[in-house]
């Protein structure tokens, strides 16, 4: 076996490690593609489940949109938005379920990504 | 001492005239006749249709028919045996609160003639004939808390209030009043308990200020009218329930060709009770453990006593909404979508739902006054000759919408103390209709005012006009929050005798 070879074999060897490694860990931590709005999505620890719920949430712009407005109302993150909003009564029903909107908002952005 | 005496060993067109007639068995029969006994000379002839026993064709003469949103048939709610409905009743027992007894401007018709203060006194005597246990209704928080911890709920419209319960230890049922007290009423040397007495009519003096007698008449065993004898009491006291009052000043119409009582067309209108839609909503515990007085009755202190969640006066008054009580039923299910409300809230806020569970919840409403929900007589007639009753129920959208305000207030309270969040189960009428019970709280038919032109009855119970005519019950409660009536319309009653008292002796 050739140097060259040898680099070869050991980067191929290397990346389906690291592709095992990724996927082993995917079991506790779930991985989702890249999205310009990680900064606001890293706050939904459980992101499927946020997304399962905000797949029903109605009448919300775009992403875009959506994103924007979410990085002026959670300036401090979700949970302190969260309970300004239950503070304030800025509750929003999905499917009956009383929550409050920033969540709600950062649900409908986790479906939309 | 005198016996209990079955009307139909009266002899024929006899003629009874005692001091005071009290037209009905139940709770607020048997309680006046007590209250007005004691420490007076008063002759008083309680008059009760049925007798210690079940009677089916006794229960007959109560059969009706309805029309309008669904109710349980008339038969149904109410009980013609000595002890009246006390013989099937829960024994859920709260006291009204203030706001129930205000003039709210955003109920319209509403307004008692005076203030919960009025019954202050009566409510620990009307609390001993229930048997509930001390009064601990504001002390529910604190013997709880020494029992296992209450769920938080944040700065908000409600609060947790509690429910007494009439004696319900171990198998023994809440206290039926003709059972309990047969012996006080055998005792009191001035109560005559006459049995299987039906009073078919209030007949007035022809200038029609005044009752000149009582009809009554026994039922054939083999059906239609047994023997037919008189009363010419000076004083009468309706007390045969919330609908079969409304039922007899209607059916007396000779002199008053409306019915007695019902110059300005409202005896049978207004007719109240307290829906009680179950499965409204679901509370979800994110701690998961529930203390065991949400769900159901428990002993605290020396009382039984179950946790519900109540509407503040401040709350009402500013977003307007009507009385209710919230309580927590029994353990539910969540679906796919329900748990990832779950993870997703618990998550944002910060707390552990992994043992998170759910409940159903119920309520008991208070209905908006409508007098368009009211009896009526038909044109059929009971074995007494008596025109039969109909109801046309009316819950309206309003009703629902404002309840679920309130609803919509528990669920943010439990957000904001981070205990659990709730999801309103009820949008469209079908949903609040498909589960429906009722009360069985018979109210408003013979409401209560100072004006007589607004009200039946005055703040003293006399119908208004008529000298020597008084009306017990909830029948007479013009609005009435959503506790349940028992032990309010005996602590009314109380008050009812100390007035009696003061005008027949
Ligand atoms: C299933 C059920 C559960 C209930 N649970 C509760 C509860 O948990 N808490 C609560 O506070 N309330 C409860 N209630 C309501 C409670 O029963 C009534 O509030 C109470 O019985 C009303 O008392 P009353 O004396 O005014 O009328 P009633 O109890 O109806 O008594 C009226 C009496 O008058 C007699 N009568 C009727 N017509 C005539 C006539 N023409 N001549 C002579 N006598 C007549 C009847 O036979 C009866 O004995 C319940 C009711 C039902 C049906």
């Amino acid at each position: 076996m050739n140097r060259r070879a040898l680099i070869a074999g050991l980067a191929a060897a290397g990346a389906a490690v690291a592709a095992g490694l990724y996927r082993f860990t995917d079991v506790f931590v779930k991985h989702h593609p890249a999205t310009p709005y990680d900064d606001l999505l890293t706050h939904l620890p459980d992101r499927d489940q946020a997304k399962r719920l905000g797949a029903l949430v109605k009448g919300t712009p775009d992403a875009n949109a959506l994103a924007a407005q979410l990085r002026g109302k959670m300036p401090r993150g979700l949970s302190a938005a969260a309970k300004a909003d239950i503070a304030a009564g800025r509750l929003v029903e999905v499917e009956g379920w009383l929550l409050p909107q920033s969540m709600v908002l950062l649900a409908a952005l986790a479906a939309k990504s | 001492m005198s016996e209990f005496v079955d009307a139909r060993t009266l002899p024929a067109g006899m003629v009874l005239t005692p001091d005071i007639a009290i037209v009905g068995g139940g709770p607020a029969g048997i309680s006046l006749a007590m209250a007005l006994a004691n420490n007076t000379k008063l002759d008083l002839l309680l008059l009760e249709s049925g007798s210690a026993n079940f009677d089916p064709a006794v229960q007959a003469l109560y059969t009706g028919s309805q029309s309008g949103d669904a109710y349980a048939p008339l038969e149904v709610g109410r009980l013609r045996t000595l002890g009246g409905g006390t013989n099937h009743w829960g024994g859920w027992s709260r006291p009204l609160d203030a706001i129930d007894f205000e003039k709210r401007d955003w109920v319209p018709h509403s307004g008692w003639p005076f203030p919960k203060a009025a019954l202050d006194a009566y409510y620990p005597i009307a609390q001993n004939l229930i048997e509930a246990g001390p009064w601990i209704y504001d002390k529910g928080d604190s013997v709880a808390a020494a029992n296992a911890p209450m769920m938080p709920l944040g700065e908000g419209g409600l609060y947790t209030s509690w429910f007494q319960f009439s004696k319900m230890r171990g198998d023994v049922v809440p206290t039926r009043f003709g059972a309990r007290y047969e012996g006080s009423l055998k005792a009191a040397a001035n109560i005559k308990p006459l049995l299987n007495a039906n009073v078919t009519a209030v007949r007035l003096t022809p200038n029609a200020q005044q009752v000149d007698r009582l009809d009554a008449a026994t039922l054939n065993p083999e059906g239609g009218i047994g023997k037919r004898f008189t009363i010419r009491p000076r004083h009468v006291v309706m007390a045969a329930g919330g609908m079969e009052n409304a039922r007899l000043l209607l059916a007396s119409n000779d002199v008053m060709k409306a019915g007695v009582g019902n110059q300005n067309d409202l005896v049978g209108r207004f007719f109240g009770d307290n829906p009680i839609p179950r499965n409204v909503a679901t509370l979800v515990v994110f701690g998961g453990k529930l203390a065991s007085y949400y769900g159901s009755t428990q002993t605290l202190g020396e009382a039984r006593m179950r946790a519900v969640f109540a509407p503040t006066a401040a709350f009402a008054r500013s977003k307007k909404v009507m009385g209710s009580l919230t309580t927590l039923e029994y353990p539910v299910e969540l679906d796919d979508i329900g748990k990832a409300a779950v993870i997703t809230a618990a998550n944002a806020l910060g707390v552990d739902a992994s043992s998170a569970r759910a409940y159903s919840v119920g309520c008991g409403m208070e209905l908006l006054p409508d007098r368009d929900r009211r009896l009526t007589l038909t044109g059929e007639t009971d074995a007494l000759g008596l025109p039969r009753l109909k109801l046309h129920n009316i819950v309206s959208d309003a009703d629902f919408a404002l309840y679920r305000q309130t609803l919509a207030e528990l669920g943010r309270q439990v957000l904001a103390s981070g205990a659990g969040l709730l999801r309103i189960n009820c949008s469209r009428r079908e949903d609040w209709l498909k589960n429906m019970d009722w009360g069985h709280h018979h109210l408003g038919t013979v409401r209560m005012h100072v004006d007589p032109r607004q009200g039946v009855v005055d703040g003293d119970g006399k119908v208004h006009g008529i000298a020597n005519l008084f009306v017990a019950g909830s029948a007479v409660f013009p609005t009435y929050g959503a506790s349940n009536p028992t032990l309010n319309l005996i602590a009314l009653t109380l008050r009812l005798a100390d007035h009696l008292k003061k005008v027949a002796t």
